[in-house]
């Protein structure tokens, strides 16, 4: 079932991306066209066969001591941040209507 | 390549020179590092006005590593690997002291905050950083049309793409910018555009080379790797860059010396031939006729050629066209507008300023990919596409165990045309399509290498195969490869880049014909 305006606007929201309404047709458009591409997966017998999600079969968790180090200064951390205030990261209201 | 000889101090053409024939000419006094600086600062100022391979120039870094350089060899110390080649880095590459932009509004004004280890060790050995290297945005593409900065051309025809997304590595060193460069593959964005611009082009196996800080797309797929004009060149940059990092818990000890059998040559190997993979629908009769003359040239130096079959192959597509956006949805989520990144101002709320810099912040391409990935993760298509397509990957990489239990090497393709002009694909599905022969070696997370093998009969643009290694023995690549190259007598660089070239006139490349023949095979029609 091809993806609708309001299923597209449902995923840029979950996305964290504001789509006008002029954007969300034509997106809908592309993504049902990717997405029809995408068939030969659902075509394939899969039966009994295991995934895989990394292509190093045979390499699990990877652990290493727990050191102290020294890490980035912090004036520098906070150099490419778009608005700080004390040292810390500067954020308009988390709460509210708008 | 044109050998330089003679004591004499000379004017350096990067075009002209190997990596190691710049360390051989520094080391007898012919010129010094910071001639070599000189040279490629030039042709960079006279040609990339025309390509536009460079987002960022970085001269003081550069010269700082030619001083150190030059010092050493006073000093009469041993010069390291790659010491004095003008080498350049894609801007997915965190590297203090430069930007990185990922080709990207997002990133348009971030200063790196640290350096990636393949950045480093390729200083570490003696390279002179010359700047960064444009892309498509966050490495969504197959052009380099999708960088916010405009796009690259390819040198061998300023009207058509370079490839991409690592577009700007290739132009790079087929424009005769930089000895050598480093790009990121998670589908074919090394071995694509080295075949667009007729360079070698090489994708390590998963785990050879440390990702951190590189801007991760697909964390299952990526993995970083050189540009060069020969086999040699890469192999020389590959032993600068492998081996462990603890920064990145995937990458693994390596003591492979790659350009160890650069002369062993191919006699005894054997080599595997896909059939179904090279007559797929779409691709050119110049790609089919050029991958046919090369598997006559190995047979030639003696190699056995054996039919191998990869038959969830086809399935490879949809496979990455799956998990390749599921994985960029959730890199990409970092760019929260907070830390650092495209920040919209004037919002009220941090959610409305979330999402209005994201939509702001993202290309059109990086956004269609999100929300593809976005849709994908959701319960159902979760089900439907993202679990199925894990499970194709366990097909696909049986297939390659399988076929490597009775070939030491795989040729096919690298991609099914030659370059493109610009606009002429424009449908997303279809763009996809150029990645064709790579994507399937990331879903197994096998080596692979585009290597020039001449002019296409009808387009008279560079085309190229790819050689795919088991994991984890990409030596076997490079013995195949570097055999291989000795059978065509190939320009390493774009007409433009040539001695006697007349920079900055641009020619249809059909009419450049002579002075260059076009590559002579041996063997084949």
């Amino acid at each position: 079932m091809p993806l609708s305006e309001s299923d597209v606007r449902a995923i840029a929201d979950y996305a964290r991306i504001a789509l006008t309404d002029e954007q969300v047709p034509q997106m809908a458009v592309d993504l049902n066209s990717i997405i029809d591409s995408l068939d030969p997966i659902r075509r394939i017998d899969l039966e009994g066969v295991e995934p895989t999600f990394h292509p190093i079969g045979d390499l699990s968790n990877v652990l290493r001591e727990d050191m102290i180090a020294p890490s980035l200064d912090r004036d520098f951390a906070l150099s490419d941040a778009g608005a700080v205030e004390d040292g810390q990261f500067l954020v308009p209201s988390i709460m509210g209507d708008e | 390549m044109v050998v330089t000889r003679g004591d004499a101090p000379m004017p350096v053409d990067i075009a002209a020179l190997s990596a190691a024939q710049i360390r051989a000419g520094i080391i007898a006094g012919r010129f010094s590092a910071h001639d070599v600086a000189d040279a490629a600062y030039a042709v960079i100022a006279t040609r990339d006005t025309d390509i536009h391979a460079f987002l960022e120039l970085t001269p003081s870094l550069a010269y700082a590593a030619a001083e150190r350089v030059d010092a050493a060899k006073e000093a009469g110390e041993e010069l390291p690997s790659l010491a004095g080649v003008p080498v350049a880095f894609k801007d997915n590459m965190n590297q203090v002291g430069t930007k990185t932009t990922c080709g990207s509004k997002m990133l348009a004004n971030y200063d790196s905050l640290f350096t990636a280890t393949a950045v480093e060790r390729m200083v570490d050995a003696g390279a002179l950083p010359l700047g960064k290297l444009n892309m498509d945005e966050f490495a969504f593409g197959s052009s380099t049309e999708t960088s916010f900065f405009g796009p690259t051309h390819n040198p061998w025809d300023l009207e058509r793409v370079p490839g991409g997304s690592s577009g700007g590595s290739a132009a790079a060193v087929a424009g005769g910018l930089a000895t050598i460069t480093l790009g990121s593959d998670t589908g074919g964005s090394i071995r694509q555009p080295a075949s667009f611009c007729g360079i070698v082009g090489y994708k390590p196996t998963y785990g050879l080379v440390s990702r951190y800080g590189i801007v991760a797309f697909g964390s299952s797929l990526d993995q970083v790797g050189p540009f060069g004009k020969t086999v040699e060149d890469v192999a020389l940059a590959t032993n600068a860059l492998v081996g462990r990092d603890e920064r990145d818990c995937t990458s693994q000890d390596c003591g492979t010396d790659f350009t160890a059998n650069l002369h062993a040559g191919v006699r005894g190997m054997r080599i595997g031939v896909v059939t179904s993979m090279n007559d797929a629908p779409g691709v050119q009769p110049e790609v089919v006729a050029a991958l046919h003359e090369a598997v006559e040239n190995l047979k030639g130096l003696g190699a056995e050629v054996v039919e191998v079959d990869l038959p969830h192959i086809t399935a490879a597509m949809s496979a990455y066209y799956v998990i390749g956006p599921c994985e960029a949805f959730s890199n990409l989520s970092r760019f929260d507008s907070v830390r650092y990144g495209y920040r919209e101002p004037g919002c009220e709320l941090l959610s409305s300023q979330e999402s209005l810099s994201r939509a702001v912040g993202f290309g059109e391409e990086a956004k269609r990919r999100i929300l593809l990935g976005s849709y994908l993760l959701s319960s159902g298509p979760y089900e439907e596409y993202y679990v199925p397509a894990q499970k194709v990957r366990t097909l696909i990489t049986r297939d390659f165990v399988r076929a490597f239990g009775s070939v030491d090497v795989i040729i096919s393709p690298t991609s099914p045309r030659a370059a493109f002009k610009f606009g002429e694909i424009s449908d997303p599905a279809t763009m996809y399509l150029s990645d064709l022969f790579t994507i399937a070696i990331n879903i197994a997370g096998n080596g692979g290498m585009s290597l020039p093998v001449g002019l296409g009969r009808d387009t008279g643009l560079p085309v190229s195969v790819q050689l795919i290694g088991p994991q984890f023995r990409d030596e076997n690549i490079f013995q195949a490869a570097a055999a291989l190259e000795t059978c065509y007598r190939i320009e390493h660089v774009a007409p433009m880049a040539r001695p006697g070239a007349v920079s900055r006139v641009v020619e249809p490349v059909m009419t450049i014909g002579s002075p260059t023949p076009p590559a002579t095979m041996k063997g084949g029609e």
